[in-house]
């Protein structure tokens, strides 16, 4: 019967209600729609490094004085059974000229056989020299081209695909086959190590073998993890996602104060009916309830018409701006709309909370002589 | 039982004071139909909400069945209004948002009374003050005659022993009046409940079985 006197209430000021729950509608759909957009590029983004998520990069331990890895502790991480590819790379920055242009960038050597498993190639193939698309725009290079590398000739096999590493930007990069870098920089060791662990869950019990195995004596090598890149990645997302659903916040304060003020309206123009309900037997609290149950009715019908709605509008701007639906419907998207529901409800309830103190603080006979 | 005890109640407007009651002792016995009568801001309307436990007198005691009620938390006077006492108001009060039946139904909504419960006895109080069938209409589908008598029906609504009116023929014309009237004396002689009618009107003094009359606050002649 409260609900039914609640729902007659808000009928009974239609425009009134429905301007108050359009107020919970916006201010949910926006706070929703970004909520699904920040997890959308967060996705995107992560995306990119969905392939490096399992991997590990050992690199010496400067801190102890080692500068490079040998080929014997190469081999012994080899041995690791939770390393699916172990691909040890070399490095040196070294002058690389073309027809008169010359520029200084880092060089490395990787075995042929596994430079696939680090980049995809945009034209050519992998058996020689690779360069970053960055350096090929910058010389003008094509499959073919010969470019001096530390002033020994080398042909451009393969040119690679535009992408995102941490430990080597392959836009900038000059691959050599160890083979040919050997040849150029007379045999240096290792600079790093690129390990792909089995899988991400193994990456803690591979690290513990590498301390076993490789730094039983002496700490040689630093392991790093790129899981944990990716975490530092995520949260930083997280907490844009979070400011900006904030911004979006605004708007769902707009939202109450305006029904912070038609429930004020409510209350006064009630008086008279407040007065007699309390005279014939309704407690403080029920005319507590009765408002409260109002606002809670405009929260949840404006709420779940947003929360419906920021679908559409979380589609609109992955479209716009992402260029791609389909992180709309993921489930870590879907729990922004669930958060911006809550918000919503709880806006209502909040801003109704003072209206209806008020109403349920009258005094019977004083809310009946009111006029 | 209802007992007032030197009864006085002051009302405060900015610095000015208003007197309203100046030491009213009055007691009404149980099935008694007492009118109250006395010239417009004599008082009238003060006593009967005194009476109701709808305000609090600024000094002296009000006494309903034995309890005095001065010593009741807010709650426990909700409580008595509503199992203890039915209003009626010369404005009648319906909630216009709902229909004649869930009026009357109001009262026992606040007390708990199941759902099929309430509705079988809004349809027989109904039927009590002659609107059988007329439940589903709303208060502005009413004559000012028919919404009086739906506010007789949700007074009585809990079976309150005492029934308080406040000019209940006040807003009508002489006909729908004495059908109020009516029904209100009936209630008194058959149910026995207790009944305190303010009036200015002395054409009313004839339904009551004593008549008491109010002037400045005062009463000047109960016999
Ligand atoms: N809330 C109030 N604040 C100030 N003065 C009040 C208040 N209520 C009543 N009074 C004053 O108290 C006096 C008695 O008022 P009351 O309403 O009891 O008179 P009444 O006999 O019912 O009059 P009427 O026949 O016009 O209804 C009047 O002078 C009135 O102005
Ligand atoms: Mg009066």
């Amino acid at each position: 019967m409260l609900i039914e006197l609640a729902l007659r209430n808000l009928a009974r000021t239609k425009v009134r209600s429905t301007l108050a729950i359009i107020g919970i509608v916006i201010g949910v759909m926006a706070i929703s729609s970004i909520g699904i957009f920040g997890e959308s590029l967060k996705a995107v983004i992560l995306e990119n490094f969905k392939d490096v998520a399992n991997e590990v990069i050992i690199t010496p331990n400067y801190i102890h004085g080692y500068t490079s890895i040998d080929a014997r502790t190469v081999r012994k991480i080899e041995t690791i059974p939770f390393a699916e590819t172990v691909i040890p790379v070399k490095s040196e920055s070294a002058l690389v000229e073309y027809r008169g242009k010359k520029t200084y960038v880092t060089v490395y050597g990787i075995d042929v056989r596994k430079t696939k498993d680090l980049f995809e190639l945009e034209k050519g193939t992998y058996k020689g020299c690779l360069v970053g698309s960055k350096i090929a725009d910058f010389f003008k290079l094509r499959v073919g081209s010969r470019i001096t590398v530390a002033r020994k000739d080398f042909r451009v096999t393969g040119i690679i695909k535009e992408g995102a590493r941490f430990d080597i930007n392959p836009n900038y990069a000059v691959i050599l086959p160890l083979r040919d870098f050997d040849r150029v920089f007379n045999d240096r060791e290792y600079s790093m190590v690129i390990v792909k662990v089995k899988s991400i869950d193994k990456i803690d019990a591979f690290k513990k073998a590498v301390d076993k195995i490789v730094n039983r004596k002496e700490n040689k090598v630093s392991v790093f993890e790129m899981k944990m890149i990716i975490e530092r990645i995520k949260n930083v997302f997280g907490k844009v996602t979070l400011f900006l659903m904030a911004i979006a916040g605004v708007s769902l304060l707009v939202a109450g104060i305006s029904i912070l003020n038609i429930m004020l309206m409510s209350t006064i123009e009630r008086t008279k009916e407040i007065g007699l309900m309390r005279a014939i037997g309704a407690y403080r609290e029920t005319i507590l309830k009765l408002f409260l149950t109002e606002a809670l009715i405009l929260g949840l019908v404006g709420s779940a018409v947003g929360g419906a709605l920021s679908f559409l509008g979380g589609y609109s701007i992955d479209v716009l701006i992402l260029k791609t639906a389909k992180y709309v419907f993921a489930p870590s998207s879907i729990v922004y709309v669930f958060l911006g529901i809550a918000f919503g409800i709880l806006t209502a309830l909040i801003s109704a909370m003072y209206p209806a103190w008020k109403a349920s603080k009258l005094e019977p006979i004083e809310a009946l002589r009111y006029e | 039982m209802i007992e007032l005890v030197d009864v006085v109640k002051k009302y405060r407007i900015g610095t000015h004071e208003v007197v309203a009651l100046n030491g009213v002792s009055l007691s009404v016995r149980d099935g008694e139909f007492v009118v109250i009568m006395g010239p417009s801001g004599s008082g009238k309307s003060t006593l009967l909400h005194l009476i109701g436990c709808l305000d609090k007198p600024t000094s002296g005691k009000v006494i309903i069945d034995g309890e005095d009620t001065s010593k009741l938390s807010d709650r426990e006077l909700t409580e008595l209004r509503r199992d203890k006492i039915g209003f009626v108001f010369q404005q009648y009060y319906l909630i216009p948002t709902l229909t004649a039946l869930e009026n009357v139904e109001l009262p026992m909504v606040f007390k708990g009374v199941p759902k099929e419960k309430r509705h079988s006895r809004a349809e027989e109080l109904l039927e009590l003050v002659g609107l059988k069938g007329q439940g589903d209409r709303k208060p502005n589908e009413l004559s000012g005659g028919e919404q009086q008598r739906v506010a007789i029906a949700r007074a009585l609504a809990n079976e309150p022993s005492i029934l308080l009116c406040d000019e209940p023929t006040g807003n009508l014309d002489t006909k729908s009046g004495k059908v109020v009237m009516d029904i209100i004396k009936r209630l008194n002689v058959e149910e026995g409940v207790t009944v305190v009618l303010v009036t200015h009107d002395p054409s009313l003094s004839d339904y009551g079985d004593r008549v008491v009359r109010i002037r400045d606050g005062r009463i000047i002649h109960a016999d």
